[in-house]
């Protein structure tokens, strides 16, 4: 687990919310995937729809636009559902989609069964932490819930 | 396709504006998950502006770090030699552009 601060330094400066010290870090930086192939338990590929089809895994079934329609798709072909609230239910496992103010999504994350969230932050680190705590500029908000049954 | 690829010598110029360059697109876009947002920034546009000396630097990289140089190097070459079947494994797509380099004369 990386703990030095250099990393945290940087984290804090991008999303102004984890200042507050609500969070941790629980990997070092991996370029191999992304948060898309986290939320998605793949820590082998890096998940977007770009323009180029040998440069970023996504679903064949699923349209290679950056929108939330497609998101929504991409994560109902691994059995989630839209859902109205991001709190803990048992036996529930939930993701939440973060998009800019224009609509494109920019991030995503997954939740734990301590009601806590994990995200892989492009390229850095992966951190456990309060979904609204990396609301702001580099990801916008969080724009959709969605849950299926934990296995 | 550049004409003359094998035996090119990278000055330390070259290598320390390739450095500062990578240093500040990381800096900027390490936490986005869009390859072609992050290759869009203008550090990145840069890198690519540097042409075909700057290639062994980014096979250099992209072999001891998986740095994400795809979009450059094809953009340099002019080729793209990852299979679709590699797409989003950054290891096998990274390989596929090693074993082109390899194959065309480069050394890094």
């Amino acid at each position: 687990m990386a703990t030095n601060g250099e990393p945290r330094q940087a984290l804090e400066a991008l999303f102004p919310r984890l200042k507050k010290g609500d969070y941790q870090i629980t990997s070092s930086a991996d370029p191999k995937y992304n948060c898309i192939a986290w939320a998605a338990h793949d820590s082998s590929n890096w998940w977007w729809p770009g323009a180029d089809v040998e440069k970023e895994y996504w679903p064949a079934a699923v349209a290679r636009q950056a929108t939330v329609a497609a998101f929504q798709l991409a994560f109902e072909t691994l059995g989630f559902v839209p859902c109205d609230h991001e709190l803990l239910e048992a036996g529930t496992e939930k993701i939440a989609l973060f998009a800019d103010h224009a609509g494109i999504p920019q991030h995503a994350a997954r939740q734990l069964e301590n009601g806590r969230w994990t995200s892989k932050l492009g390229k850095r680190e992966d951190i456990e932490h309060a979904v609204k705590d990396l609301e702001g500029e580099q990801y916008g908000s969080v724009v959709l819930i969605m849950k299926r049954p934990r296995t | 396709m550049i004409s003359n690829p094998v035996k090119q010598k990278v000055s330390e110029s070259m290598e320390a504006r390739f450095r500062s360059l990578a240093e500040g697109w990381h800096r900027d876009t390490d936490h986005m998950s869009s390859m072609d947002a992050a290759s869009a920034h203008p550090a990145y546009q840069e890198i690519i502006r540097l042409g075909s000396e700057v290639v062994p630097l980014l096979l250099r990289d992209l072999e001891e770090n998986h740095g994400h140089w795809f979009h450059a190097l094809q953009a340099i070459t002019g080729v793209n030699p990852i299979p679709v079947s590699a797409a989003g494994n950054i290891p096998k797509m990274a390989e596929a552009w090693l074993t082109w380099a390899r194959h065309n004369g480069y050394q890094w």
